[in-house]
């Protein structure tokens, strides 16, 4: 029987009112999931989901009086939407500092989602790197919520040492104990003491051994990707050796945002913008942009 | 109908006491588009005004909304506004078709933007011809033409000592409907004028297509320097950031004009910059006017208003960018020629 075909949907974004303007949500719960990266669940004032949002959106988080900033939504609950920040600048260090009970501004969700439609009866094979985690957690969630529609699920992650894996209760403790579930994870630097004797090896010679390991097959599987740029660039690389059909590679891009309904400018990668168009394409669609 | 070039000061004042009404004048040591009012000498006579219209309905600075902060309490006002029925007189037709494009960008594909919309409603366009084009003037090879404007509201034909007003929307309509006592019947013969100026777009958007690697863009890259000029005078530039005004415990978060020449413009947290250099910068730029946006909206992102030219300090001309684009040899061809 044919496989379906991976199907992106593009300006698939809805229009929430208004655009710009935030609604007031309050901080439930922080975990600290590493030293310099922490989950936030947000919920409104009274206490419903700030937005029903498809695994791989977008949301804009802000902490007035300091900035405001775009990431994928890392999960949802019933009563909340969930979202995994790493310090890396003035707005994450600020959010850093919140409290359980702080009240916060959230807006969205923007952008399209992951083709979890497209993708049932597939392999699916996730590949996340350090703080590529979220939009990768959101679907593989999606995924494991509806298992029987998925065929075997394999999840390859890597971050720079093994105080850096984020979601750590997830990789070791939850996932490995759902049905046909494989998680592998490597670190890129071992360090003594760190009680990690697993894995040492950058993302993408790692996805090639545990593809030949795994006797993995690309027949009938879904690649689903997101890291940063270097990961990115060598995993789509890998992706395409191991045979996968550019069709059958999903990523999820990032930059740097403003507006999220494409007005602002500055996300475009030629005619398209990640907020609106993406931040989901194929590789098969990445090809065809232009490399900016 | 017939506007008598020097009766319009009395229409001016007629249509300025029923609502807010914007011509072009001098301004400051510049020119713009000015609240009509004691003082302000409307310049007919200026092509186009140094200063873009875009600010009438796309604000350089623009309250978003309001925010305060009582311990971990936030409030959150919206500042959105419906604004009130206004008037702009004398504009160019670039500037009436630059207005076609910020519609395009702020009204349509998915989310409408309502602070650009309840402005946008609420003006009515008068839009006076070009007798005499100017030396960087090249609309009617880019995008529009010295003698039309099919979107105004109001269209002012140039016959030399009057105007031949016809109204080519229902507000217009009603606003040529009031204007009555000022106006003449009789017929004149408008202005055909046509730019000295010309460029060549025909294939400019499917070859720059094949030219995201052509020296061109460091060329550009080392003439430029970055300073925004071009995007601040362009009147299709709209490109914004979101930032805020703290007052210790409350502040606004508002938009302003950004630009894409600036090195933080695309720059992330963490230190990755997808377009760093100067060259990627200008890449985008041109890409953007002339490529990008054609295939989002099918149109120009230049209405060859000449303004860019004008003001860049660094003689950056779109003209002379747009004729070597046109003259470059297609991408396929170029490869062909370096395997021989």
């Amino acid at each position: 029987m044919p496989k379906t075909p991976i199907e992106v949907s593009h300006g698939c974004a809805r229009n929430n009112g208004e655009p710009y303007v935030p609604q007031v949500c309050r901080v439930i719960d922080i975990q600290e999931q590493t030293h310099d990266v922490k989950s936030f669940r947000l919920q409104t004032l009274d206490g419903k989901r700030p937005f029903a949002c498809e695994p791989g959106q977008l949301g804009m988080f802000s902490d007035p009086p300091y900035g405001e900033c775009m990431f994928a939504v890392a999960g949802v609950g019933e009563d909340y939407c969930e979202f995994i920040v790493k310090n890396v600048g003035f707005t994450t260090n600020h959010l850093h500092e919140l409290s359980v009970g702080d009240e916060v501004g959230l807006r969205g969700p923007y952008g399209n989602w992951f083709p979890y439609e497209s993708a049932k009866g597939r392999d699916m094979l996730f590949i996340g790197g350090g703080i590529g985690m979220p939009p990768v957690r959101a679907f593989l969630r999606h995924c494991l919520a509806h298992r029987e529609d998925y065929g075997r699920i394999d999840f390859v992650y890597s971050a720079s040492t093994y105080d850096d894996l984020v979601c750590k209760d997830d990789l070791f403790n939850v996932w490995p104990n759902e049905p046909d579930t494989h998680v592998h994870v490597s670190v890129y630097h071992a360090k003594e003491g760190d009680g990690w004797d697993g894995a040492v090896s950058y993302t993408a010679p790692y996805l090639e051994q545990v593809f030949a390991e795994e006797g993995l097959s690309t027949e009938n599987a879904c690649a689903v990707l997101c890291g940063g740029p270097s990961l990115f660039r060598t995993c789509r690389e890998s992706l395409l050796k191991l045979g996968f059909a550019p069709e059958d590679i999903v990523t999820t891009l990032e930059a740097r945002m403003k507006c999220g309904v494409g007005k602002c400018g500055r996300c475009n990668v030629g005619g398209v913008f990640i907020c609106l168009e993406g931040p989901v394409f194929t590789e098969a669609e990445l090809a065809r942009m232009p490399r900016d | 109908m017939l506007l008598k070039k020097a009766k319009a000061g009395a229409l001016l004042d007629a249509i300025a006491a029923k609502e807010r009404l914007f011509v072009p004048a001098d301004d400051r040591g510049t020119s713009r588009f000015v609240a009509y009012g004691a003082g302000v000498e409307p310049r007919f006579d200026l092509l186009n005004t140094k200063l873009p219209p875009k600010d009438l309905l796309f604000p350089a600075t623009e309250t978003l909304y309001r925010w305060s902060r009582d311990g971990a309490d936030l409030a959150i006002d919206s500042a959105f506004a419906e604004t009130d029925p206004f008037t702009v007189f004398g504009l160019r037709p670039c500037d009436m078709a630059s207005v076609d494009r910020l519609d395009a960008v702020f009204l349509t594909k998915g989310y409408v933007d309502e602070f650009y919309q309840a402005k946008r409603e609420a003006a009515t366009f008068v839009v006076a011809t070009c007798a005499h084009p100017g030396r960087a003037c090249f609309c009617d090879s880019i995008a529009a033409s010295p003698h039309e404007a099919p979107t105004a509201d109001v269209l002012l034909e140039d016959a030399g000592e009057e105007w031949v007003v016809t109204p080519q929307t229902e507000k217009g309509a009603s606003a040529v409907e009031a204007w009555k006592p000022y106006l003449e019947e009789g017929d004149a013969e408008p202005i055909k004028a046509a730019c000295d100026l010309k460029v060549d777009m025909a294939a400019v958007p499917e070859k720059l297509k094949g030219m995201f690697d052509d020296p061109i863009w460091s060329d550009i890259g080392d003439q430029c320097l970055t300073c925004g000029t071009c995007t601040f005078v362009c009147p299709t530039c709209y490109c914004f950031n979101i930032d805020q005004d703290v007052r210790e415990d409350e502040g606004k978060r508002f938009r302003c004009w950004d630009s894409c020449m600036f090195t933080d413009y695309t720059a992330m947290a963490g230190g990755h910059n997808p377009r760093a250099s100067k060259e990627s910068r200008v890449r985008q730029r041109f890409m953007h006017k002339l490529t990008y946006f054609n295939d989002r909206y099918d149109m120009n992102l230049c209405v060859g208003c000449g303004r860019c030219m004008r003001d860049c300090p660094a003689a950056v001309d779109i003209s002379l960018i747009i004729d070597r684009i046109a003259a470059s040899e297609p991408a396929q061809e170029k490869e062909a020629m370096a395997h021989a």
